[in-house]
């Protein structure tokens, strides 16, 4: 008779030496001698630091004072952080006037509450609202921040801006609240989600059109006070410029990837030659060749302004970078998929555009985000052209009066507001490519 | 219809251009290579005299300095890099926390906030001339003050060759010595010590022919004359500013590649090197590092590439460069502006094809090695 013990006995807990702090603590910082003696060596350093930091940003530091005098009479050893508050104004908004600085805000909010629902995992068609931002958004903050006569097409633009802003808004409510899109709850309401496809369609654009028309009457009645582009600066500025540089570097990428794989021989030569050419000299000499050239290869009595000049060389400069990883992704990506498309009857623009280049930004994301990183980071180099970004704010510090020679406290503060911005991209690009292949299987 | 288009869009700048430099009365042409350049700068590799010196030996003083801060701060991110890299994947958590935290915080500040912190918040602050530091204590063979880094030249005496000619030996030698070691192991499998043979040969024989001959050098000690020190070799605050930026910002850059190298190794080659019984410091080196070079070298060859790229924000703390040097102030001397501007890109073009030529071979190589 054999003897089987049919009940599962319990499971041993894991040796304390596994599970407990104590045990952590042994295996990742006192696992023999020269470790333990690494772990105090570090723990020193690390005490160093951050005391230094402490005492001398902190707990030292002048947070309120009149100039920088004042900062030194009150304590010699720490930061004189009242400088940079003083400046904070400027800082963000440069020298913006003060009573329209609300027109640079409702701006920014306005771009939040656009690019919200692409987090929001209830709401549907994302692809429309990204969209929809780097078409119509664009004119309306533009001339949001500068003012002025409004031209025609401006006008239309922001028109679209505005009804495209309420029917996403819109949407996104809808999807917040009925888990369902905007367009198929304005069908339900009219009573017409089982009418024909065409009456459907006709019905939202007649929608769509009602609002355009009050949107745009509305849109005359604005007058905002012209503030010149010279006014622009700080984090505004920068983020200005990385901005439209983030905004249209990938669309320009892709374009220049898909002419340097042309088949078209003199396509393919300029594409190569231009991203070459690009990527092998510095921004810096980019930026002097767009100040110092540009206005030689215009047309005479053609001025463009030097802002005009900065975001186009940031443009270009950025679109090569981003060329290349756009072709490394397109490489990636095996032939049958191509041969795929090509069966199901697509064209080179539907392969590209549904099958190819979806997969190979995906892939991508990394690379891609890193190079917008570097992008913001590299704004930077606008102050050298004499362009008061947020370094060159940052620097003028130490030319005002009352802060004369105030070096140390702006570049740190600067370095600090950069290193969360781009950090927290980083982190968010990391979570966004584990989101996106969660999915894949390896 | 493409070539069309590009022709037309070539003529129609290249005529405009011409048009407005007519206009403008602007001066074309390479004559100005040849012609003196009125300026002085702080910081040059050759002779030049202001006044005498032509704008072609501006542009080739432009160029040394650039390579020389680059130069150097590749070698030193390189090394940094490596390490840095290697501490991220260290057992000890502390350490490649650390580690995490220097790559974190260096990649994501602006490098060029970091260059001018350097230079404003640390070099400038020096102690003035006077009171400089000697950090050679006391021989003042090394000395650092505001106004620069301050070097004592060595002066070759007459039997100086001697020690040379010992010294080129001594390293041919070792690379000798190594090379049999090695074929012993390969035939017989005996293990020969070379690191310590051949570092005592090299450092040691020169030593002995050094004072044997009499210690044939002497020294150029930099000389407090009035306001500065003379009479030595030195280099200039903005120098070592950009140096120090530029290494530390590309050394977490490039701990990163070599931790992604580092990792791309399969697991089970760290666990084989240690099952033959290697200890840890040379299963890295005799198994993990060189079969991670592949994948390491690429990423880190575009980062020198990068490292003479941003050598060009010298513009910034006024390090003469060849960007703030010849595309800026003979640029806004003598006003050639397509040529200058073309030849200092030409210039950075140059640099990065020569890198990526040698990118290529290596390449090939390692793949012809793979397969």
């Amino acid at each position: 008779m054999a003897i089987v013990n049919t009940q599962r006995s319990p499971d041993r807990p894991a040796p304390i030496s596994e599970t407990s702090v104590v045990g952590w603590l042994q295996r990742n910082l006192f696992s023999s001698v020269f470790n333990t003696l690494l772990t105090i060596f570090m723990l020193f350093i690390i005490y160093l630091a951050v005391k230094g930091i402490l005492v001398w940003g902190l707990f030292d530091a002048t947070f309120i004072a009149e100039n920088r005098r004042e900062c030194y009479d009150k304590s010699l050893t720490g930061a004189c952080w009242a400088g940079v508050i003083d400046w904070l104004d400027n800082i963000f908004y440069g020298r913006y006037p003060r009573d329209q600085i609300w027109r640079i805000n409702a701006g920014g909010l306005l771009l939040v509450l656009w690019m919200l629902p692409m987090w929001l995992p209830r709401v549907r068609g994302k692809v429309l609202v990204g969209a929809t931002v780097v078409v119509f958004y664009p004119f309306l903050a533009g001339y949001m921040f500068s003012g002025g006569e409004m031209g025609m097409l401006t006008q239309i633009m922001a028109s679209g801006a505005i009804v495209s802003f309420a029917l996403i808004m819109a949407n996104m409510l809808v999807g917040l609240c009925k888990d369902m899109g905007l367009n198929s709850f304005v069908l339900e309401v009219f009573g017409k989600s089982k009418a024909a496809d065409k009456t459907q369609r006709n019905l939202l654009l007649a929608l769509v059109a009602a609002l355009f028309v009050p949107a745009y009457l509305w849109l005359s009645t604005w007058a905002l006070e012209v503030i010149s582009w010279t006014k622009w600066g700080g984090l505004f500025l920068t983020l200005v410029i990385s901005g439209i540089g983030i905004a249209s570097s990938l669309p320009g990428g892709i374009l220049l990837a898909l002419g340097r794989r042309s088949e078209l021989p003199v396509v393919r030569v300029l594409s190569t030659g231009f991203i070459e050419v690009f990527r092998s000299v510095p921004l810096i000499t980019v930026l002097f060749m767009a100040t110092t050239m540009f206005p030689l290869f215009m047309p005479e009595g053609f001025v463009l302004n030097k802002l005009t000049q900065v975001i186009i060389a940031v443009i270009l400069f950025n679109a090569c970078y981003m060329a290349e990883i756009v072709r490394a992704g397109l490489q990636a990506i095996p032939k049958g998929q191509f041969e795929g498309a090509h069966t199901i009857g697509l064209g080179y623009w539907g392969t590209m555009g549904l099958i190819i280049m979806p997969q190979a930004l995906k892939h991508m994301i990394p690379n891609i985000v890193g190079n917008l990183i570097g992008l913001l980071k590299d704004t930077t180099l606008v102050s050298i052209i004499g362009l008061f970004d947020l370094l060159g704010m940052l620097r003028s510090i130490s030319k005002d009066v009352p802060w004369l020679g105030l070096h140390k406290e702006p570049l740190i503060f600067g370095a600090v507001l950069f290193f969360i911005i781009c950090f927290s991209m980083s982190k968010y690009s990391r979570h966004l490519e584990v989101k996106l292949s969660a999915g894949e299987k390896h | 219809m493409a070539g069309w288009l590009a022709g037309w869009l070539a003529w129609y700048l290249v005529s405009n251009t011409a048009h407005n430099l007519e206009v403008r009365g602007m001066n074309t042409g390479f004559g100005f290579i040849d012609s003196s350049a009125g300026f002085d700068t702080d910081f040059k590799l050759i002779d030049y005299t202001p006044g005498i010196g032509t704008y072609g030996q501006i542009f080739l003083i432009g160029i040394l300095n650039t390579l020389l801060v680059s130069f150097m701060a590749i070698i030193f991110s390189t090394v940094l890099g490596f390490f840095v890299g290697v501490m991220r994947l260290s057992h000890n958590w502390l350490v490649a926390k650390v580690a995490l935290a220097y790559v974190e915080i260096f990649r994501n500040v602006p490098l060029l906030i970091q260059i001018v912190f350097w230079y404003i918040g640390v070099f400038s602050l020096l102690p003035v001339v006077k009171k400089s530091l000697d950090l050679l204590f006391g021989t003042g063979n090394l000395i650092l003050n505001n106004r620069g880094f301050y070097l004592s030249t060595p002066i070759p005496g007459d039997l100086f060759w001697m020690t040379s000619v010992t010294f080129v030996g001594a390293v041919i030698g070792a690379v000798l010595y190594r090379r049999r070691a090695r074929k012993i192991q390969d035939s017989t499998g005996q293990q020969t010590k070379t690191l310590l043979p051949s570092l005592a040969a090299i450092i040691g024989l020169p030593l002995v022919v050094y004072y044997l001959t009499g210690q044939p050098l002497a020294w150029d000690v930099p000389m407090l004359k009035g306001f500065n020190f003379v009479g030595d070799t030195s280099v200039p605050p903005s120098f070592l500013a950009l140096l120090v930026a530029l290494s530390i910002y590309h050394a977490a850059h490039i701990a990163e590649s070599v931790r992604a190298g580092i990792l791309s190794v399969n697991r089970g080659q760290q666990d084989a090197g240690m099952g033959i019984g290697l200890k840890p410091g040379k299963v890295m080196r005799l198994v993990i590092i060189p079969q991670a070079m592949p994948a390491i070298v690429p990423p880190l060859i575009s980062n020198w590439m990068n490292t003479v790229k941003n050598s060009s924000l010298a513009i910034a703390i006024g390090y003469p460069d060849v960007v703030s040097l010849f595309m800026q102030t003979a640029l806004n001397q003598a006003g050639y502006a397509v040529e200058m501007v073309g030849m200092t890109m030409a210039f950075y073009m140059l640099v990065s094809l020569t890198i990526s030529f040698f990118l290529n071979i290596y390449n090939k190589r390692v793949q012809l090695v793979e397969r």
